[in-house]
């Protein structure tokens, strides 16, 4: 037997060639798995709420009403997968029936079905789980997206302008809407990276269509680079950081139900004005006609939570200032929410809450020697470096790989979730008995 | 002004570029240059010109190094939603101007949101044009677009009127104003003029009944003693002195001042009175330099008592340079308790027929 837990792709596919390939059991993929067998507290609910939904359904027939229409449209998804899931429980008892048959014939054909109803057994309690998991409250939202390089040299800032014309050529190649809100480069005596990057100091990329907040969620994190920069003269790599945010923000054109929301003071997105302290560029003197300033910075700061936000972009300054509450509104909410998300994680195992990934942790390497690139999470490892920072499908592929993590996180958050409100319940009930 | 260090401009050519030692002159620090370059690179980069870029941006910075502002540099300034052409020899829009225009705005269309009318405004003193045509753009937007407006606004300067009209022109084919609909109709007009001499009477201003709905002007207001002290560099040497400073070389100028025994650089407002009296607008606005000449202006309204314009209008406040903020102290004045609205310097005074 061998010593090595694994063997490594290559490796593995060498020693095939030479005609030993007993090793497939040890190759190491990018797995995404859950467990096929759905907890029993999780089917618990799912059978509750697609109860509601016929009921929903029921009352829906004889009167209509928007809000039971809207509720019971999301549960519709629980439901059918629910139903996908116990047509798929009964084939597969059936054929176990038909396997203990006497029949050779009829045995023989249930064999044969087994492994298509097991695949298709586990792919509807995989849907049901994705369709248990609630929906990101921000999901439907357009994004902001914040990219900083880290602590370091000019380096990081190369990689940081590098990230930023990655993610403006992706949303090109989707067909994104997207602004420039922000731009602050350090203008270092016209010295560009290898490929004619400036340093950049912040940048703010907003990709304006509804949802875009889900597409690029997976992206909040350390951004890790390994390349030799171009001012290293003993061919050294360096390593170097740059952080990217995403940020919920509000479609602008309009849309009455988000102002409405901005009032409401038990939105994510309301800041009550008196908590805000706003400073501008002040003319020294008599300012009017006595001054010409061109300064418009605005320099907003949350007092509660000493959030800042300074925004000098645009030469006018009621433009910049409109910027910079509008992303103050989104690191807010952002805030709000990672909040909440903490406090939900305090009340779960431990063990689980070990393995969350919060923005402080890279979650992906690009390495320029390798011509690789890395995603963490998912553990998916791609090539073709130069088409990933161009914006291709090789980036849309690593993307989706988050995506898929980021889902099947959410599943196990949901499955400890409600073991966790089992517990409780069950302990409970302990109480009351003594 | 204070020597610039040598080692600025060391660190302005390392840290920001070799063109920002041009610019650091006129910026004299280091972030505005930053910004400045910034902006020159981005208007180089968004007109079209067969010159090389590279040599368009170091003549742009070499200009501004020079002192010129930055506005008649790049032509253009921003003013709310809108984008005003500058040319020398017609001031440049400030911010505070921009403040107090967003917030005309808004009182009028709240007021247009519960009784819907027509407007009629006049600007004096309009320059390029720039408050009536913000108070155009804000007063167009949806949720309170009056059944119909009418703007005049006066110059004395032919090239500012010919800028004033193109910055319309220029607005609308940018799409920043609306070109009138027959349902929202509304006409702006530019008219060369003198106000000292009786006012061109457009014809709203005839019909029986024809109010005038608000009187804007932002005259010059600059006393020649601080013309030569307090204004900045780039003002004194660049703007057009007739939009700043009252002209007391000629005797009609002169004589108002006798006649009303004011101080230089409060003359205008002694003619804007006299013609607000004459007009009776529901609304008045002139813009001041500062909290001691805006206490002088209140001054000259309540000077006749009851009789005068102080009867006529019921609301007499000071603005600052922040008007929106909702914050008002009370100050007596010329035996009357007269409001201190918003934050930062004196910049205007606010005339209402109405309570607030």
């Amino acid at each position: 037997m061998l010593a090595a837990p694994w063997v490594c792709r290559s490796c593995a596919r060498s020693l095939g060639r030479v005609g030993i390939s007993q090793f497939s059991q040890f190759i190491r993929r990018a797995s995404t798995g859950t467990a096929t067998e759905l907890p029993a507290a999780l089917l618990e609910r799912a059978r509750k709420l697609t109860a509601e939904h016929e009921q929903l359904s029921a009352a829906l027939e004889t009167d209509f009403d928007v809000k039971r229409a809207k509720r019971a449209g999301e549960l519709s998804r629980i439901a059918t997968a629910l139903k996908q899931l116990e047509k798929a429980k009964a084939s597969l008892s059936e054929l176990q029936g038909l396997l203990t048959s006497d029949d050779a014939e009829l045995r023989e054909l249930a064999q044969d079905d087994l492994e298509a109803t097991n695949v298709e057994l586990a792919d509807s309690s995989h849907n049901l789980s994705v369709a248990l998991t609630p929906k990101h409250p921000f999901a439907d939202m357009p994004c902001l997206l914040e990219i900083r390089p880290g602590p370091g040299g000019t380096e990081g800032r190369f990689f940081a302008d590098s990230l930023f014309h990655m993610y403006q050529a992706y949303c090109a190649n989707k067909g994104y809407r997207t602004r420039v809100v922000k731009y602050d480069t350090m203008d270092n005596d016209g010295q560009t990276g290898s490929e004619g990057e400036v340093p950049l100091q912040e940048a703010v990329l907003e990709v304006e269509d509804p949802g875009a907040y889900a597409k690029f969620r997976g992206e909040a994190g350390m951004h890790r680079v390994q390349r030799v920069p171009v001012t290293e003269k003993s061919g050294r790599t360096h390593t170097s950081a740059v952080a990217v945010w995403v940020l919920p923000s509000f479609p602008e054109s309009g849309n009455t139900d988000a102002e409405s929301e901005w009032d409401n003071p038990e939105s994510d997105f309301y800041i009550n004005p008196a908590e805000i302290r706003c400073e501008t560029m002040r003319a020294r003197g008599a300012g009017g006609q006595h001054v010409n300033k061109t300064e418009s910075a605005i320099r907003l700061t949350h007092i509660p939570t000493g959030t800042t936000v300074s925004m000098q972009d645009s030469r006018s300054q009621q433009r910049n200032r409109d910027y910079a509450w509008r992303l103050m509104r989104s690191r807010l909410a952002q805030q709000r929410r990672e909040a909440r998300e903490e406090k939900a994680r305090q009340l779960r195992s431990s063990v689980l809450a070990n393995s969350q990934i919060t923005r402080g942790d890279k979650i992906r390497t690009y390495n320029y020697q390798q011509d690789r690139c890395t995603d963490h999470r998912s553990a998916l490892d791609v090539h073709n470096l130069p088409d990933v920072l161009r914006g291709g499908d090789t980036l849309g592929r690593v993307m989706e790989s988050v995506q898929t993590w980021l889902v099947n996180k959410d599943i196990e958050l949901l499955i400890a979730d409600e073991e966790a409100a089992d517990a409780s319940v069950a302990k409970k009930k302990g109480k009351g008995g003594n | 002004m204070p020597r610039l260090p040598p080692s600025l401009f060391w660190r302005a050519r390392r840290e920001i570029s070799p063109m920002a030692t041009y610019l650091l002159k006129a910026c004299r620090d280091l972030e505005s240059t930053a910004n400045e370059l910034r902006w020159i690179r981005e208007h180089v980069r968004a007109t079209p010109s067969p010159v090389f870029p590279g040599l368009r941006t170091w003549n742009l910075c070499e200009r501004r190094g020079k002192g010129v502002p930055l506005q008649y540099v790049l032509g253009t300034q921003p003013f709310g939603n809108l984008d005003i052409k500058c040319r020398p020899g017609v001031l440049i829009p400030r911010p505070e101007t921009e403040a107090y225009t967003l917030h005309l705005a808004s009182l009028l269309s709240q007021e247009q949101q519960s009784s819907p009318a027509p407007l009629s405004i006049l600007d004096l003193c309009t320059g390029t044009g720039c408050i009536p045509l913000l108070l155009l753009s804000s007063l167009l937007t949806p949720p309170a677009a009056p059944p119909k407006i009418t703007i005049h606004a006066l110059d004395i300067s032919p090239l500012a009127i010919s800028l004033a009209t193109h910055n319309h022109a220029h607005n609308t084919a940018l799409n920043l104003l609306p070109p009138p609909t027959p349902q929202t109709p509304h006409t702006l007009t530019f008219t060369r003029a003198n106000i000292f001499h009786p006012l061109p009477a457009p014809p709203h201003h005839q019909q029986p009944g024809g109010t005038i709905d608000l009187l804007t002007a932002n005259p010059p207001y600059i006393s020649p003693a601080a013309f030569a002290t307090d204004t900045s560099r780039a003002v004194r040497n660049h703007e057009p002195r007739l939009a700043l400073v009252p002209d007391t070389s000629t005797s009609t100028l002169t004589d108002y001042a006798a006649a009303y025994n004011c101080l230089p650089q409060d003359i205008f407002y002694a003619r804007l009175l006299e013609c607000a009296a004459e007009l009776r607008p529901r609304r008045v606005f002139l813009e001041v330099g500062d909290m001691a000449q805006a206490v002088r202006v209140v001054g000259m309204v309540l000077r006749d008592g009851g009789a005068g314009l102080g009867g006529y209008y019921a609301t007499v406040e000071i603005w600052r340079d922040e008007p929106e903020v909702e914050r008002v102290e009370m100050r007596r004045i010329a035996g009357r308790e007269v409001g201190v609205r918003g934050e930062g310097k004196g910049r205007g005074v606010y005339l209402f027929q109405g309570d607030v």
